[in-house]
């Protein structure tokens, strides 16, 4: 229950501990001892059944507050552990991500530099070709080349197929 | 009788209990956009329009390949987390 998580796991203990021994203690004085009692307390005849029962029942609300507060802790316990690996996994995971996007955006930025670099190349060396491939002249570039390659360029449209 | 309703109040308090969190889906990396499409040679095109227009598209093609390969590894790397943390 939410509010036993406001009182402190020492003082639960103690007060679950403390109706158990008291109920035990109390069911033994009242089932087992009661005679003796009675001589040295005659006053308690009246009421002494009265003692029995409750004496039992405090054990047995002893008991189940035992099992409930030992269910309670081991429960707590796992909720932590599970917590913990959690908050650890979420950390890994962004460690993970900030390697990833670090090495993809530097290998990007290699890619897009070999590109300039090449693009400065073709400017530099091929153009001086390009008279030689003019439409119209002996190496025209023929129009079946381009049409391949824009064939080849172009989108898949995947609803034709 | 007034005081039922606060009773039971009380009693349904048994009902709450404290669950772990979670941890949040991670953010992915690599594929946040979806690859350019190829450029395609215009009309008459001299030869350096070809080498460029070929050199670009290879750019574009290897610059895809690296948002995948990084996808891939990221689902790799967080499938691998995830089962640590919950096996």
């Amino acid at each position: 229950m939410w509010m036993l998580s406001f009182v402190p796991d020492a003082v639960l203990e103690m007060v679950v501990n403390g109706v158990l021994i008291v109920g035990a203690i109390s069911t033994f004085l009242t089932l087992f001892v009661i005679n003796r009692i009675l001589r040295w307390i005659p006053a308690l005849a009246a009421v002494y059944p009265f003692l029995q029962l409750l004496s039992v029942v405090i054990l047995g609300a002893g008991i189940f507050f035992k099992g409930s507060y030992a269910t309670e802790a081991s429960w707590r316990g796992k909720v932590a552990e599970a917590q913990e690996r959690a908050r650890l996994a979420e950390q890994q995971a962004h460690d993970a991500n900030e390697e990833l996007a670090r090495v993809a955006a530097s290998k990007v930025r290699y890619i897009k530099g070999r590109t300039e670099y090449i693009t400065e190349y073709i400017d530099r060396e091929v153009t001086k070709w390009d008279t030689k491939f003019l439409p119209g002249g002996v190496c025209e570039i023929p129009r079946e080349f381009i049409e391949a390659h824009n064939k080849g360029a172009a989108k898949p449209d995947f609803k034709k197929k | 009788m007034k005081y039922i309703p606060l009773l039971l109040a009380v009693l349904l308090t048994g009902c709450f209990s404290t669950a772990p969190k979670f941890p949040d889906y991670p953010e992915g990396v690599g594929m946040n956009e979806s690859c350019p499409d190829l450029k395609k040679l215009k009309d008459d095109p001299v030869l350096s329009d070809v080498s460029k227009t070929i050199n670009d598209n290879y750019g574009s093609y290897w610059t895809c390949a690296v948002k995948v390969d990084t996808w891939i590894e990221w689902y790799g790397k967080q499938k691998l987390i995830y089962d640590r943390a919950v096996k």
